[in-house]
């Protein structure tokens, strides 16, 4: 049996990949400039006002998960692109159980994806004007998006650096995995917004949470052929 | 050579069914009524080239489940061969539903929830060849395409079933409902034909997939024997 | 240390329609070194990557022993120190924090003085050894290369021409380590210089 535990060798990854990103932060930067960018530029040609009072519901959930979504393609490729483009995916694959790199690394795109959100989420209502009633249902939905969306970008990334290591491709992959998951998170943030009732969010919650739930676990099974070929 | 014999026989059943279909479709069934003109006919088409892409997607995961357990590469060509005719079929089921929609609503697409899942299943076949395009290494292209299939079935569920619920729930049903039920009152000579045209489809794709799959041992025979 | 051999039958190796390595067999055993020679494009480093498990072979078997008994994968791998070209070591980080990662990895807890004085012995003064590893020279990187490989007192050693890179210094180094390694490890090493070849109490010659 391995001395150490799955949970120590997991965290000992994740360590790693915070310790090399706040020295080279090139996700960060990349993630936190193209949601800032599309932000701000969305603000700016749309703004509060330019809005119809009955479009407001739909076109403000939407543009908010397409400003998310965009930014969290532009850097959650990287964690598994940087290992093969710096040589060192040999070296960890070598070193580390698959199941640890695994989760080492999502818990990471995790929590990238938790910085993007409060980043740019309320930045997005102040500057939009987008009241949301159901706070503790948006932070449900934005939660349970960060789940789901950490799992497929983990596993894709490994799937693309073995590939090209391209992030066209890396869109390409995405796009039809992600695609039920924006349409419910749209949902869930719209149902959020207009209801302080808990209940209006949770059928999209629901889907939410049993997709994010099963990329997970399947990506948790598919990981070590993708890994080691 | 019994084993041929059978095959070329089949071969020409199918011909035959395929043309009686065809003509069933345009001479036999009846135009169905509340249709702008001959334009349901299309749907002796249309279904079945969608039925064919969902059943291509289905061969696909199979094929892929089995190649990740045998790392033979045949599973990989079987896996192969089926994504490209799911790719060929989605792509007419989409063109041949896009068409129908412009003559029935003036409009070439409406976000019905099918026409969603068919585009979906369009792209995943799409980035299931893009993948494979940028993978040289065999065993490696196999692999990774075989995970790929496999995670792009997981959503499928969710497209096909849930999210039409949550979200056109509000929307009227076009020709086909969220329960999969065809809503428009099916003459049984229709209902026969649609049915023919269906097994017919389903025998055109398993023969296309033998003639690639056949062409795939071909070329393995011949690399094993190069090597040798 | 565990007494671990890897054997390997007739495996080949093909890439596309390319044949890398071409049915070769052999063994690795506790208490010796094989050396593997042969000119570049021969399949030297496809070999160590195929007894790695890194690689899946064409044709063949590689087996990994203990006691005559299979080796299940995820075991083997913490019995196993590897090195090569290309096989680097983060950048961002620095030796000291790079090596006490692949050894939390391994499971090996490793004190910082035993990392230092192993970075030593390969000839990475302790001052250097707290600075990004990106601003190393090759040279320097391929000393905490030779580290990552042999800090968990790996029972099979792989060497990918252990010197590339390298002064007289280092291939002395190197040589310490091999010779630290012989009495009980199983040891390859991929090399064509002369001086390393003398290592070998076997070898292997791949042709092209």
């Amino acid at each position: 049996m391995r001395a150490s535990s799955l949970l120590s060798e997991s965290l000992a990854v994740l360590g790693k990949e915070l310790t090399s990103e706040l020295r080279s932060r090139v996700a960060l930067n990349a993630i936190g400039l193209f949601g800032i960018t599309t932000l701000v530029v969305v603000a700016y040609q749309i703004g509060p006002y330019q809005i119809q009072e009955k479009d407001r519901p739909h076109l403000l959930s939407a543009l908010l998960w397409v400003i998310l979504f965009f930014a969290a393609t532009s850097g959650l490729a990287r964690v598994f692109v940087k290992e093969e483009d710096a040589h060192t995916a040999k070296t960890l694959r070598l070193a580390a159980r698959p199941l640890a790199v695994f989760a080492g690394k999502y818990l990471f795109n995790l929590i990238l994806l938790v910085a993007l959100f409060t980043l740019i989420v309320p930045l997005y209502c102040a500057l939009m004007g987008y009241e949301v009633r159901g706070l503790v249902g948006l932070v449900l939905v934005l939660a349970a998006g960060a789940v789901a969306l950490a799992a497929s970008s983990t596993i894709v990334a490994a799937i693309i650096s073995r590939a090209s290591g391209s992030t066209t491709l890396f869109a390409i992959l995405s796009v039809p995995l992600v695609l039920p998951l924006l349409v419910m998170l749209i949902q869930g943030t719209r149902a959020a917004a207009g209801s302080v009732e808990l209940a209006a969010v949770l059928p999209a919650l629901q889907g939410i949470v049993s997709l994010g739930g099963a990329l997970l676990i399947v990506s948790v099974f598919l990981f070590p052929v993708v890994w080691h070929e | 050579m019994s084993d041929n014999r059978v095959r070329t026989a089949l071969h020409w059943l199918l011909g035959a069914w395929l043309v009686l279909v065809i003509a069933a479709a345009f001479f036999w069934a009846p135009a169905a009524a509340g249709f702008k003109g001959e334009s349901s006919r299309i749907v002796f088409f249309h279904v079945p080239q969608a039925w064919v892409a969902v059943l291509a997607f289905c061969v696909n995961l199979i094929a892929s489940l089995r190649y990740l357990r045998t790392r033979n590469p045949l599973d990989d060509a079987r896996a192969a061969a089926a994504a490209r005719l799911g790719l060929v079929f989605s792509l007419l089921a989409t063109v041949t539903g896009s068409i129908f929609a412009h003559v029935m609503w003036n409009s070439f697409w409406n976000w019905d929830p099918r026409e969603i899942s068919i585009a979906i299943l369009l792209l995943i076949y799409a980035a299931y060849f893009a993948l494979r395009e940028a993978v040289p290494d065999e065993e490696r292209r196999a692999s990774l395409s075989a995970a790929y299939a496999i995670l792009a079935f997981v959503t499928m569920p969710f497209l096909v079933f849930v999210v039409p619920r949550i979200y056109w729930s509000l929307h009227p049903d076009t020709i086909i409902g969220a329960t999969g039920k065809l809503k428009m009152q099916m003459d049984p000579r229709m209902l026969q034909t649609l049915f023919a045209s269906l097994v017919g489809f389903t025998g055109l794709f398993f023969w296309l997939y033998t003639l690639d799959v056949r062409l795939a041992r071909v070329r393995l025979a011949r690399q094993a024997r190069e090597e040798a | 240390m565990a007494a671990v051999s890897v054997e390997f039958t007739k495996v080949a190796k093909r890439f596309g329609t390319r044949t890398v390595l071409a049915a070769v067999s052999g063994a690795l055993r506790p208490g010796s070194v094989l050396v593997v020679a042969g000119p570049n494009g021969a399949g030297k480093s496809t070999l160590l990557n195929l007894l790695a498990g890194v690689l899946r072979p064409s044709r063949g078997e590689v087996s990994h022993r203990r006691g005559g008994a299979d080796l299940p994968r995820s075991e083997w791998c913490e019995h196993l120190g590897m090195a090569s070209p290309d096989m680097a070591v983060y950048e961002e980080l620095s030796a000291l924090e790079n090596l006490r990662f692949f050894g939390r990895l391994r499971g090996h807890a490793t004190s910082d003085a035993a990392i230092t004085s192993l970075l030593e012995t390969l000839g990475l003064p302790s001052r250097e050894q707290r600075r990004a590893v990106g601003t190393y020279s090759s040279g320097m990187k391929q000393r905490v290369k030779l580290a990552q490989a042999v800090l968990h007192e790996p029972a099979v050693l792989l060497l990918d021409e252990p010197s590339s890179n390298l002064d007289a210094t280092g291939h002395d180094a190197v040589a310490g380590l091999v010779a630290r390694f012989r009495p009980l490890a199983a040891v390859a090493v991929a090399t064509n210089d002369p001086r390393e070849i003398a290592w070998g109490d076997a070898r292997l010659e791949l042709a092209l």
